[in-house]
């Protein structure tokens, strides 16, 4: 292990990550999955695949096609469940040293309070990060992120059922980001993760048919970086809460930049696919720019662009 | 499971789209099972972005000891476009072994091992390990089928094991012009398996599960489907599982090698 000579120590509303590296829901299992390849215990927070009250067998196949410099996706939430979650999978992830942070989705608001209180008495759970903004479900999902109001009534919601931190993760398949997180930092969240998958397609043209059983899906990977990042500044600047910056993640580089721009944390997505060991990787380039450039905190470097 | 810059030790044309590669990988490979697959990046480059599966065709040895293993690979897209271009004493990415491979059951009394096309890469390694393991050729039937006689590989290596093989081709190039799947049709009549080993493009891999199905003969197919990751983390890689319409099983970790009775294929 590298020793860390750097703080890297940052907060992201409530909770006070050792680093700012995440993983990104959906992209990392349980968090098991990666248990061969990487040493959890170095992870900021492990951020699980998104959650619901019932078991969710997801969307039919084909899910996932690759397009330039990305991929597509709509595999449409399929998880265990909360009680099998906590049954099945938490016991491997309270003997971590990295927090866990949950992320929920619902089909309606009551779903989502009741998914705050099942988890706001369990100790392990060091967060919880609510999920308004999955493209790839028919009902909720998508559908409570893209409007101020009903952003604002899920978080609520959540927000009273529950003394844990609340992260809320927004679309970028929006007119105007800034106005959601407004938003939902009003109705009491504690931060902002940004941004989901930005919905997209992709054809066969032999067979003239969608190439994902669902017609349309999640793009993610670097080919949505440079949006997720203007996208990151601009929310930065409008809010008062942390902001966690996702999309396209794939070196340290890339993390830095969304540092720069104003995100306390990141999380890495789409990258733990090609290369199972980014997200270290990445921990460790940051150190070491920060070590180069003589930087002692990382929080020296949270949203320090100049224009 | 091992990931890894391994070196190329070989990546050969065998004639038309098709391409045997050999990698070096002196450790973790040891104990692979026929079916099992691995991940290969094959540039850093961004595009294509992510890993592409392969099954593993046969280990190399040396001296007993297990050095590595090579893929059979045809050439399809964009990434098995770059594949084929790289040389021996590059590097590529690997991640593996993974997933289920086949399982031979205990005292089989015979078998029956279909493949399609590409889908002889697993077989051909399930095929050489049942011989190894002393399993008496006269218990073993192969049936080899593809397009076109291009589409044929292995062939001769596979006779020299010793067991009878059907070849057939679509278009009568090579063998008898017929499906694959028709050839173990008219075989069944005379003969009968108790269990059928398969892996080939998806409308034969459904025609396969059929037969066995209607015949009542276990029948185990190795499956591709389009994943990301290959760990059972984005779960791309969904199967239909066939008593209810809304349970899925995922490629990269029940399988790729599945009991076709359960499948909805």
């Amino acid at each position: 292990m590298k020793k860390e000579k750097v703080d890297l120590k940052t907060d992201i509303g409530g909770i006070e990550l050792k680093n700012p590296v995440m993983t990104a829901s959906g992209t990392f299992g349980y968090g098991s999955e990666y248990d061969d390849t990487i040493d959890l215990n170095r992870l900021g927070a492990i951020v699980v695949k998104g959650l619901s009250l019932e078991a969710s067998p997801g969307n039919p196949p084909p899910r996932v096609v690759e397009t330039a410099s990305g991929m597509l996706n709509a595999i449409g939430l399929e998880n265990v469940g909360i009680k099998r979650f906590i049954k099945e999978k938490l016991p491997f992830l309270q003997t971590l040293q990295s927090p866990t942070i949950v992320n929920i989705y619902g089909k309606s608001v009551e779903d989502y309070i009741e998914l705050a209180s099942q988890i706001d008495d369990i100790e392990d759970i060091s967060g919880i990060e609510v999920n308004i903004s999955c493209p790839n479900v028919k009902a909720g999902g998508v559908a409570f992120g893209v409007e101020p109001i009903a952003a604002y009534n899920v978080v609520n919601g959540v927000r009273e059922k529950t003394s844990k931190p609340v992260m809320v993760k927004l679309t970028p398949n929006v007119t105007d980001i800034t106005e959601i997180a407004k938003s939902v930092e009003d109705a009491g969240a504690d931060s902002v993760s940004l941004v989901n998958t930005l919905t997209g397609m992709a054809i066969d043209i032999d067979t003239r048919k969608p190439i994902l059983a669902n017609i349309t899906g999640g793009l993610s990977g670097p080919a949505i970086k440079p949006v997720a990042l203007r996208m990151v500044w601009q929310v930065a600047q409008k809010i008062n809460i942390p902001v966690i910056g996702i999309g396209g993640i794939m070196t340290a580089e890339d993390a830095l930049e969304f540092l720069i721009a104003g995100a306390s944390a990141i999380q890495v997505g789409t990258a733990n696919f090609v290369n199972p060991k980014s997200t270290i990787d990445i921990l460790d380039g940051i150190i070491n720019y920060l070590e180069e450039k003589n930087i002692p905190s990382i929080r020296d470097l949270i949203g320090c662009m100049e224009v | 499971m091992l990931q890894e810059k391994v070196e190329i030790l070989w990546n050969k044309e065998v004639g038309g789209l098709y391409y045997r590669l050999g990698l070096k990988c002196d450790e973790g490979f040891a104990d692979t099972k026929p079916g099992q697959f691995v991940m290969v990046r094959i540039s850093d480059s961004y595009n294509p972005l992510l890993r592409r599966p392969f099954s593993i065709h046969r280990l190399i040895e040396e001296n007993g000891n297990v050095r590595g293993f090579e893929i059979l690979f045809k050439v399809v897209g964009k990434g098995t476009t770059i594949l084929s271009g790289l040389r021996e004493g590059g590097f590529v990415d690997v991640l593996g072994p993974l997933g289920r491979g086949f399982v031979i059951p205990e005292n089989f009394q015979s078998t029956f091992i279909v493949a399609g096309g590409i889908g002889v890469a697993p077989l051909f390694f399930l095929a050489s390990d049942l011989m190894r393991a002393g399993v008496d050729s006269s218990k073993i039937q192969m049936f080899i089928g593809g397009r076109s006689k291009e589409d044929l590989l292995c062939i001769d290596e596979i006779k020299a094991m010793g067991f009878p093989v059907h070849i057939s081709t679509d278009d009568g190039s090579l063998g008898e012009k017929a499906l694959v799947t028709e050839i173990v049709k008219n075989k069944l009549t005379n003969t009968r398996p108790d269990m059928i080993f398969a892996c080939g493009p998806s409308p034969m891999m459904k025609a396969v599960a059929g037969i066995a199905e209607k015949e009542n003969i276990s029948c185990q197919v190795s499956l591709e489907t389009m994943m990301a990751c290959g760990m059972g983390a984005c779960l791309g890689c969904a199967v239909e599982k066939k008593e209810s319409s809304d349970k899925y099983l995922h490629t990269c970790l029940d399988g790729p090698v599945f009991d076709a009775a359960i499948l909805k294929i």
